[in-house]
C-alpha cells in the first residue's frame, strides 16, 4: 500500500476494483464504511454484487478480465475532460504526450462493448475520481490474478499519475495484500529476484554483498526462478523441494498438474502444522509450532513491522519454521545458522536489508514503524511516494493495450468461472475449518448462479451442478444468487472436497507468473 | 513511530480540574481532559473509539457557574472553566444511578472471559457499594437464548442500555447490524425484525461483545473455558489470517488458549477484530496437528520419528539432489503465513546452501 | 431485491424532498393499514436507512403499527383529563365490541372528551356508544377585560381560508431588512412559548449571524405535552398565521426552507394544512419566489408517529432526519448545529403565530399586553375539573385566580379546587394552598418549584386522589421515556412503581427516600427536559398533600 490504513476514513472518492474487502480484508473495510459516513464516494468495479458493492454509490458489475479496458477508457475521460493534474504531470511523471495519444481511440463506448457495462457509468466513475480531492485506489487479487495481473496495476497506476492522487494523505494506490506475512515474505528475500530488502539479485553489488555475507562464493547473479517454473520443470532440472507452510496442491491453479509435478520429484520436505493434502505427498513432514506458539516478526499489507510473541508452548514436539530450516542447513553444513532464538534470526535481516536499517527486535515494539526505516531513529514511512518515486525516478505512464484472458468463453465452455474467498474461512480452512462453530455459518462451498442461468442451465437451487473446464471437473451444490451477474459463476478455493483449482489455471501473467485464477470458461450441466 | 498528539500542552486554554489548572487544546472534552490527569470519573457508556453519547450519566462533573452538573464527556472544555469531579453531592448521585441499574438487571457477577470491557460495571457497582437492594422493581431487557449461534451470547437481561454495541457496529464497523427497539423502559437491543444474528447483517466481528460493559453480550467460545481454575492471562500478538495485521490479545488458561480479544490500541485495528481473528483462533490446540517429524515408508505410509532422524532424513534428499543434479536441481518455497525468521532462514537456506535463487513464496497464488 | 411498482411511486413522491422518511412510513402505513417487513425493506434499500436501524426506530413510534389492521384500530385517550371521564370504560367497550383498541397518551383533545383516533379521524364521546366527530372547539368567547392578540381574530368564520387571511404582514417584512425584522421581533421580547422562554429574536439573530447553508425555520408542533392543546386552535383556526410567521422567520433568518412537525394525533390539523400549503404554493406566498420578492421559501409539512420526546427539539429534528428520535447532546444548539447539522431555528406554533401580530401593530404593542413587568400573552389550555375548560389568552402576568374562578367559571358545583397541574405535566402540581396568590408568570411560578411552560393546567377537585394522579402522570413520563438516559430510563419506571404501591415491601421511610433520592437524581443528571421534569410530580405531590401519601404509603401499599 502505497497509504496508511489509517488513511482509509479520509478519501473523498475511493475506486475500488476486483477487492472483495468486506469479506477478505473486513477490518480495513471498516476504514473505507466510515469514509463512506463522513460522505465520501465509493466506486466498485466487480462482476459481483459483493457487500461492498452494495454500498456502493456506483457499481460497475465488469465482464470478468476486461479491467484494462475499463481503465483505459477512465483514462481517456479524465484527458478528454481535461481532468488531469498538469502540475503533477510536469513535476513528477514522464510520457504523459504519448500515453495522451494512445488513448484517443479507448472511449468509454468502445469499453463499454468489452466491460458489458454502461459508457455512462464509466465516464462518472472517471469523473468522481478525478474531481475528488482525495482519491484513492484499493484493489486486491481480482486484479492480479489475470494474465494480465501487471498490465492492470500499470492501468490503476497511470489513473494514480495523471491524477495526482499519489503520495498525499487519503490517496494512493494501495493493494490489499492477502497472507498475513505475504508482504514480509517479500521483504524477507523469500522470492526469486531479490535478496532481502528488495536488493535485486541481477545487481553485483549485492550479489557481492550476500556472498560475503553467507559466506557463498557460488553465488548465483541473477538467474532466479519462480515457483510456476519450478513446478514445471519437477523431474525435469527441479528434483527436491523444501515447502514451509503451504498448501499448494489446493491453493495452487490446476491441481492435477501441481499434484503430478510434486509427486515427480525425488525429495519432498514439507514444514507445516497440519497433514495437508500438500504434506501427504512428502517424503519427510516437519511439524512446526504455530502461531500463538512462535515468537517471531511480521508485516502487514502497511509494511508495518509488528511483533508475534508465543502465549502457549508448543503443540507436541514441534518447533519454530527457523529451527527447522537451520538444522537442515546445519545437516547439510551450511554455516551461518547458529541462531539461538528468532530473535537472532531476525537482527540478522535488519543488518542486511537496508529498509529495515533502522529496525531490530527490540525497538518494533507493538508496530511502531512502518518500513522504510533506513536508519535507527528514523521515524518510518507511513506514505510512500510523498516528494517522489523510488531511486528518485519520475512516474513513467505505461502504454497498455487490451487483451482478452487466456481462454474465453465458447460454445463448449460457455460460462465465466470466476473464484475469490469467503468472510468466514480463510484459504483452504486448515486453520478456520478447525476452528469450532464456524460451520454454523458457512458449513460447505455452493456455486453462486444467477436464476435466470441456472433456469438456462436447468440446475436448481440447492441441487448439484457438474462444472467443467479443459482441465478437470467438480460437482457442487448450487445456490442460485443474484450476487452473481448473468453468464459468470462465481465459488471459493476453500472447501479441499470441492477443489476448484482443479479447473483454473488457463494462463499466467508472463512477467509476475501470477495464475489467472479470476477468470476460467466453465460448462454447468446438472448433477 | 505513531504520532499520538503531545499528552499535554504547555500553553493555550486552561482549565482547572479539582484545583489543578491544565491546559487543554480546542475540541476537547471535560472528560479527555481530566483523564489526561488521571481523574478516575466514572463511565458506562463511554468508549473512546465511539461519538460520546451521554446516557449513562456517572460522568457528571460540576462546572462552577453552571446549576446542574453537566456530563463530562459531552462537554468542551473551555477557556477558564472551574471543574470539580467528584464533589459528595455528586459521588451520592453516581452511587444512585448505579444502584439504579443495578436494580434492573440480575444479580450477577459476569465471566471476564466475557469481553474486554465485560468488568466494567462489576467494577464500579463494587467501588460504590451499590449492589444493595434498594430500588427493587421490574427487571429490564429479555434474553435471547434461542439464537443458537455458537460465538455471541445475547443476555440482554444483563443490558444497561448504554448502546455501546449498537453504536460500535454502526460507528466503528459499519454493519449497522443491531438497533434499539422499543423505548424507555422496555428498550430492547434487536436485529431488523428481532430475527437471530445469522440472518442479520451481523458479519461476527465480535466488537460489540467486547465493548459490552456488562457481558450482557458475551463471547461463548471464550466461556466455554469459565470453569477452568487457572488465571486468565494476555499475550499481545498480531492476528494470523490476513495482512491488515490486527493486534491481538491471545487469552490462556495454564497451556491453554481460551480465547482472544482485540487490542484496543492496536495501529492496524484499534480495537477491531473479524470473526476469523475473533473466533477461529482455536486451530491451535486442534488434535490434527503434527506432534512428531514423519517419514514417508516404503508402503507410502508415515511413521512418526524423532528430530533427529527427521532431520538427517531431511537433509540427505536435498545432499543427494545436489549430488546427482547439481546445486540447481533444489527448490524452496516459503511461507506468506510464517513469520519473518522462516521466510528469511527459507531463502537463505537456498542461496546460503545452494548459490542459487530458487526460492519463492506463495503469493502467485 | 425488486421494488413493487406502486412502491416505487409511494417513495419517488417524497425522496427527493427532505426530511423524507416520516411521510414514506405514513404513506406505507396508509395504504397497507400498517407497517410490513416487506415495506420496511422496501423503504430501508430506497433511502438507504439500515433495516436494523429502520426497524429500531418504527418501533419507537406508538402509532406505527406493524400489525395488519393496525392503523385502523381505535386509539383511546388516556391521559389524565380523559381519565376523569371514562377513557377506561370506553376502551373495555370497543375491546368488548370485538376491535382491537388500545391506549394512546394524552391526544390534545382536553376539551372535548374523550378522543378515540380512528384511522385519520378523531372521534370523541363520553361512551363507547355515543363517539363522533365533532369540530376542534375554538377558544371560548373572550372573558377578559384585557387584549388578545393571537386570538383576535381566530373566531372570524372562515379565517382558515387563504382568501380571508391578508398575508399583509409579510408584505410589509419583504419590503423591510432581515435586520430590522430581527429588531422587530426582539424589541417585543417575545420569547419562546413553547415552554423554554428563550427569547425568539436572540435565537433568530444566532440564526441569521451563521453563515453555514441551508438554513431551516421548523416548526414544532408536535404539542404533546398532556393538557395542551393550544396550537391545535391555533392551527385549526388560524392557520395562515402560522404559515405567515414561518415564511418571515425564513426572511429574517436568511433560511430557505422550513419544517412543520405536527403530531400525528392531529390528523384533521394534517388534512387543513396540507390544504393550506397547496394553496400558498399556487399563490407564490410559497415557492422559490415568494411574492415576486426574489425570496424563495419552501414549506414542508412532516407528521410525527407518536411519540412525546420529539416534542423535544434535538430528538425533533433527528426525527426529521429520520433518525432514532433521541434527544441530542447540547451544546452545540440547534442555531448553529440543527437540521442535517445546519442552523436551524425551532420555534414552537404560538410563537411563530405572534410574528405577524407584532409586525403589524409594532413591538411596543405587543410588549404592552403583559401586565406589571411582563411582555405579551400566554395561550393557556385549561382542562379537567372546571366548568368551562378551553384555551384562554391571558396577560402574562394574571392572576390564577382570576383564570380559574372569573374567565373559567370555577370548579363544578359543590366541589373545590384542590390542585392543578402546571406546564401541562411537567410543571407538577401545585396545591390548593397556593392557589390564590399565584400570578401565571413564570417568575412567581418558578418561585414555587414549578414553571409555567406551555401553558397546560389541568384541574383537580377535592374529589380526586393525587396519589392517583401523580401515578397517571409518572406513568406517562414512563412511556414516553426515550431511553437514552440511565436516571429519566430507570427512575421514571420506579417512581411509576412506588406510585402505584408495586413495591410491596417498602417502609414509608424508605418510600420516601427512595422517591426523593431518585427524583433528585433525575433533575440533576438527565439528558434533556423530560427527566428533569418528571419529578416535579413526586416532589410536589409530598409538598401539598403529605396525608394522601402518608395514607397511601401506610395503608395501600403495605397490602400484601
Amino acid at each position: 500500500m502505497s497509504n496508511p490504513l489509517k488513511d482509509m476514513d479520509k478519501p473523498d472518492t475511493i475506486f475500488a476494483i476486483g477487492t472483495n474487502m468486506t469479506e477478505c480484508h473486513p477490518v480495513a473495510a471498516t476504514g473505507l464504511k466510515k469514509a463512506l459516513k463522513k460522505g465520501a464516494k465509493l466506486v466498485v468495479a466487480d462482476p459481483r454484487k459483493t457487500r461492498l458493492a452494495e454500498l456502493a454509490h456506483l457499481h460497475l458489475p465488469i465482464r470478468v478480465g476486461s479491467d484494462v479496458a475499463l481503465l483505459l477508457a477512465m483514462a481517456h475521460v479524465i484527458v478528454s475532460e481535461d481532468l488531469i493534474d498538469g502540475q503533477f504531470i510536469n513535476e513528477r511523471t514522464e510520457g504523459f504526450e504519448q500515453f495522451q495519444s494512445h488513448l484517443a481511440e479507448f472511449t468509454p463506448e468502445w469499453a463499454s462493448k468489452i466491460c458489458e457495462v454502461p459508457a455512462e457509468d464509466i465516464r462518472t466513475a472517471a469523473l468522481w475520481y478525478s474531481q475528488a480531492e482525495r482519491g484513492a485506489i484499493y484493489y486486491t487479487l481480482g486484479i492480479t490474478e489475470h494474465i494480465c495481473g501487471v498490465d492492470n496495476v500499470q492501468s490503476l497506476c497511470n489513473l494514480a499519475l495523471l491524477t495526482g492522487n499519489l503520495g498525499k494523505e487519503g490517496t494512493g494506490i494501495n493493494p490489499m495484500r492477502g497472507q498475513n506475512n505475504i508482504q514480509g515474505a517479500g521483504d524477507c528475500g523469500a522470492v526469486p529476484a531479490n535478496y532481502p530488502g528488495f536488493q535485486p539479485v541481477e545487481d553485483p553489488q549485492f550479489h557481492e554483498k550476500f556472498k560475503n555475507a553467507y559466506n557463498q562464493p557460488e553465488l548465483d547473479l541473477g538467474q532466479s526462478m519462480t515457483k510456476v517454473t519450478a513446478l514445471n520443470l519437477a523431474g525435469d532440472g527441479i528434483h527436491a523441494m523444501l515447502i514451509d507452510g503451504e498448501n499448494t496442491v489446493v491453493t495452487d491453479p490446476d491441481r492435477n498438474h501441481c499434484q503430478r509435478a510434486l509427486e515427480s520429484l525425488d525429495h519432498l520436505v514439507v514444514i507445516d502444522i497440519f497433514l495437508t493434502e500438500t504434506a501427504q505427498l512428502a517424503d519427510v513432514v516437519l511439524p512446526a509450532s504455530a502461531w500463538g506458539e512462535t515468537d517471531g516478526v511480521q508485516a502487514n499489507t502497511e509494511r508495518r513491522v509488528q511483533r508475534l510473541r508465543a502465549a502457549v508452548t508448543p503443540h507436541g514436539d514441534s518447533k519454530p519454521d527457523w529451527w527447522i530450516i537451520s538444522q537442515i542447513a546445519r545437516e547439510l553444513g551450511v554455516t551461518g545458522f547458529d541462531y539461538q532464538s528468532a530473535k537472532d534470526v531476525f537482527n540478522e535481516l535488519c543488518s542486511l536489508s537496508p529498509i529495515y536499517a533502522g529496525l531490530n527486535w527490540d525497538n518494533i515494539g507493538d508496530g511502531n514503524y512502518q518500513w522504510p526505516v533506513p536508519e535507527e531513529g528514523h521515524p518510518g514511512t507511513p506514505i510512500l511516494h510523498e516528494d517522489e518515486f523510488k531511486d528518485a525516478k519520475p512516474g513513467l505512464f505505461k502504454i497498455i493495450g487490451y487483451r482478452d484472458p487466456a481462454e474465453v468463453i465458447d460454445e463448449k465452455y460457455p460460462v465465466w468461472l470466476t473464484t475469490g474467498r469467503r468472510l468466514q474461512a480463510y484459504h483452504t480452512r486448515t486453520q478456520t475449518g478447525r476452528a469450532s462453530g464456524i460451520d454454523y455459518l458457512l458449513s460447505e462451498e455452493t456455486l453462486e448462479v444467477h436464476p435466470e442461468d441456472a433456469k438456462q442451465w436447468e440446475l436448481q437451487d440447492g441441487g448439484f451442478v457438474r462444472m467443467a473446464s479443459r482441465r478437470g471437473e467438480v460437482i457442487l451444490k448450487v445456490e442460485t444468487t443474484t450476487r452473481s451477474p448473468r453468464g459468470t459463476v462465481f465459488t471459493s478455493f476453500s472447501f479441499a472436497e470441492t477443489n476448484i483449482n482443479v479447473l483454473t489455471g488457463s494462463g499466467y501473467d508472463p512477467i509476475t507468473q501470477t495464475a489467472e485464477l479470476k477468470v476460467c470458461p466453465v460448462s454447468l450441466t446438472p448433477a | 513511530m505513531i504520532n499520538e498528539p503531545n499528552s499535554t500542552f504547555a500553553s493555550g486554554p486552561s482549565i482547572k480540574i479539582d484545583g489543578e489548572t491544565i491546559f487543554f487544546s480546542e475540541g476537547e472534552t471535560i472528560y479527555e481532559v481530566a483523564k489526561r490527569l488521571q481523574k478516575n470519573i466514572p463511565t458506562l457508556c463511554y468508549d473512546e473509539r465511539l461519538e460520546a453519547f451521554g446516557g449513562c450519566r456517572l460522568c457528571v462533573v460540576s462546572v462552577e457557574g453552571i446549576r446542574n452538573p453537566v456530563a463530562s464527556c459531552t462537554t468542551k472544555a473551555t477557556d477558564g472553566m472551574v471543574v470539580q469531579t467528584a464533589p459528595p453531592e455528586i459521588e451520592k448521585m453516581r452511587r444512585t444511578l448505579l444502584e439504579l441499574v443495578s436494580s434492573e438487571n440480575r444479580d450477577t457477577q459476569p465471566n471476564p472471559l466475557s469481553g474486554f470491557a465485560s468488568q466494567e460495571l462489576s467494577a464500579l457497582v463494587n467501588k460504590y457499594g451499590a449492589r444493595n437492594g434498594r430500588f427493587q422493581g421490574a427487571k429490564s431487557g429479555t434474553s435471547n437464548f434461542k439464537d443458537a449461534n455458537p460465538f455471541i451470547l445475547r443476555d440482554y437481561e444483563q443490558c444497561i442500555s448504554c448502546y455501546r454495541c449498537v453504536r460500535v457496529c454502526a460507528e466503528q464497523e459499519g454493519d449497522y447490524a443491531i438497533s434499539v427497539a422499543n423505548r424507555g423502559f422496555k428498550t430492547q437491543i434487536t436485529t431488523e425484525f428481532d430475527h437471530d444474528l445469522r440472518d442479520s447483517d451481523c458479519t461476527f466481528c465480535g466488537q460489540c461483545v467486547q465493548t459490552c460493559p456488562t457481558g450482557a453480550l458475551a463471547d461463548k467460545k471464550a466461556l466455554r473455558s469459565a470453569e477452568l481454575p487457572e488465571e486468565i492471562k494476555k499475550t499481545r500478538t498480531v492476528c494470523p489470517y490476513c495482512a491488515v495485521g490486527c493486534s491481538i490479545d491471545l487469552m490462556t488458561k495454564g497451556n491453554k488458549i481460551v480465547g482472544a480479544q482485540p487490542a484496543m490500541k492496536g495501529p492496524a485495528n484499534k480495537g477491531a477484530l473479524c470473526i476469523k481473528g475473533q473466533f477461529t483462533f482455536d486451530f491451535i490446540q486442534h488434535e490434527d496437528r503434527l506432534k512428531k517429524p514423519l517419514i514417508k515408508q516404503a508402503d507410502g505410509t508415515f511413521k512418526e520419528v524423532e528430530w533427529d532422524e527427521a532431520l538427517k532424513a531431511a537433509a540427505k534428499g536435498f545432499a543427494r539432489a545436489k549430488a546427482k543434479y547439481g546445486r540447481h536441481s533444489v527448490y524452496g518455497i516459503a511461507s506468506g503465513r510464517a513469520p519473518h525468521e522462516a521466510a528469511y532462514t527459507m531463502q537463505k537456506f537456498i542461496r546460503a546452501g545452494f548459490g542459487t535463487h530458487h526460492i519463492d513464496n506463495c503469493s502467485r497464488a | 431485491m425488486v421494488i413493487a411498482e406502486n412502491d416505487l411511486d409511494l417513495i419517488n413522491r417524497w425522496k427527493d424532498e427532505p426530511a423524507p422518511l416520516l411521510p414514506v412510513l405514513h404513506a406505507f402505513h396508509d395504504r397497507d393499514g400498517y407497517l410490513s417487513d416487506e415495506a420496511l425493506r422496501t423503504i430501508s434499500k430506497s433511502l438507504q436507512i439500515p433495516l436494523a436501524d429502520l426497524y429500531g426506530t418504527v418501533t419507537f413510534y406508538h402509532h406505527l403499527s406493524r400489525n395488519p389492521g393496525g392503523l385502523k384500530a381505535p386509539r383511546v385517550c388516556t391521559g389524565n383529563i380523559c381519565c376523569l371521564h371514562g377513557a377506561h370504560d370506553i376502551l373495555q367497550d370497543l375491546k368488548d365490541q370485538g376491535s382491537e383498541a388500545t391506549e394512546m397518551p394524552c391526544s390534545g383533545r382536553c376539551d372535548t372528551y374523550v378522543p378515540v383516533l380512528q384511522g385519520h379521524q378523531t372521534l370523541s364521546g363520553t361512551t363507547a356508544q355515543s363517539l363522533q366527530a365533532h369540530p376542534s372547539p375554538l377558544p371560548p368567547d373572550y372573558p377578559g377585560s384585557y387584549q388578545e392578540a393571537l386570538f383576535a381574530q381566530i373566531r372570524e368564520p372562515g379565517r382558515n381560508s387563504l382568501k380571508n387571511y391578508p398575508f399583509e404582514s409579510l408584505e410589509k417584512v419583504l419590503a423591510s431588512t432581515p435586520t430590522q425584522i430581527i429588531e422587530t421581533i426582539t424589541a417585543s421580547k417575545l420569547a419562546g412559548r413553547g415552554g423554554a422562554g428563550f427569547p425568539t429574536g436572540l435565537k433568530w439573530k444566532a440564526v441569521a449571524d451563521c453563515d453555514r447553508h441551508p438554513k431551516s425555520i421548523v416548526c414544532n408542533a408536535d404539542e404533546g405535552e398532556p393538557g395542551c392543546f393550544k396550537d391545535r386552535t391555533l392551527m385549526d383556526y388560524d392557520p395562515f398565521a402560522l404559515i405567515e410567521g414561518m415564511i418571515i422567520a425564513g426572511y429574517a433568518t436568511g433560511a430557505n426552507r422550513g419544517f412543520i412537525y405536527l403530531r400525528y394525533e392531529y390528523p384533521e390539523t394534517n388534512a387543513l394544512l396540507e390544504k393550506c400549503l397547496a394553496e400558498c404554493y399556487q399563490e407564490n406566498l410559497l415557492g422559490k419566489d415568494v411574492l415576486g420578492s426574489g425570496f424563495e421559501f419552501q414549506l414542508y409539512l412532516r407528521r410525527g408517529a407518536g411519540a412525546y420526546i420529539c416534542g423535544e427539539e434535538g430528538s425533533l429534528l433527528n426525527s426529521l432526519e429520520g433518525k432514532h428520535p433521541f434527544p441530542r447532546n447540547k451544546p452545540p444548539f440547534p442555531v448553529t448545529h440543527g437540521f442535517e447539522d445546519k442552523p436551524t431555528a425551532v420555534n414552537n406554533v404560538e410563537t411563530l403565530c405572534a410574528v405577524p401580530k407584532i409586525i403589524q401593530n409594532g413591538p411596543d404593542w405587543y410588549q404592552s399586553l403583559g401586565l406589571g413587568e411582563h411582555a405579551g400573552t400566554k395561550l393557556i389550555s385549561l382542562s379537567g375539573d372546571i366548568l368551562r375548560p378551553g384555551n384562554y389568552e391571558i396577560p402574562i402576568g394574571l392572576p390564577l385566580k382570576t383564570l380559574l374562578y372569573d374567565w373559567a367559571g370555577g370548579p363544578l358545583e359543590g366541589r373545590s379546587i384542590q390542585a392543578v397541574t402546571m406546564a401541562g405535566l411537567s410543571g407538577g402540581f401545585l396545591g390548593h394552598q397556593i392557589l390564590d396568590t399565584l400570578t401565571l408568570d413564570d417568575p412567581c411560578i418558578r418561585s414555587h418549584g414549578s414553571f409555567l411552560g406551555a401553558g397546560g393546567i389541568m384541574v383537580f377537585d377535592d374529589t380526586r386522589d393525587m396519589v392517583k394522579a401523580a401515578h397517571d402522570a409518572m406513568s406517562f413520563f414512563a412511556h414516553e421515556s426515550c431511553g437514552k438516559c440511565f436516571p429519566c430510563r430507570i427512575g421514571t419506571q420506579r417512581l411509576t412503581e412506588r406510585l402505584g404501591g408495586e413495591i410491596k415491601n417498602l417502609s414509608p421511610e424508605n418510600w420516601v427516600t427512595e422517591v426523593n433520592e431518585i427524583g433528585e437524581t433525575m433533575k440533576t443528571t438527565s439528558a434533556c427536559g423530560l427527566g428533569m421534569a418528571a419529578p416535579h410530580i413526586t416532589e410536589s405531590l409530598q409538598k401539598y398533600f403529605p396525608e394522601q401519601v402518608a395514607k397511601a404509603t401506610q395503608n395501600a401499599f403495605q397490602a400484601p
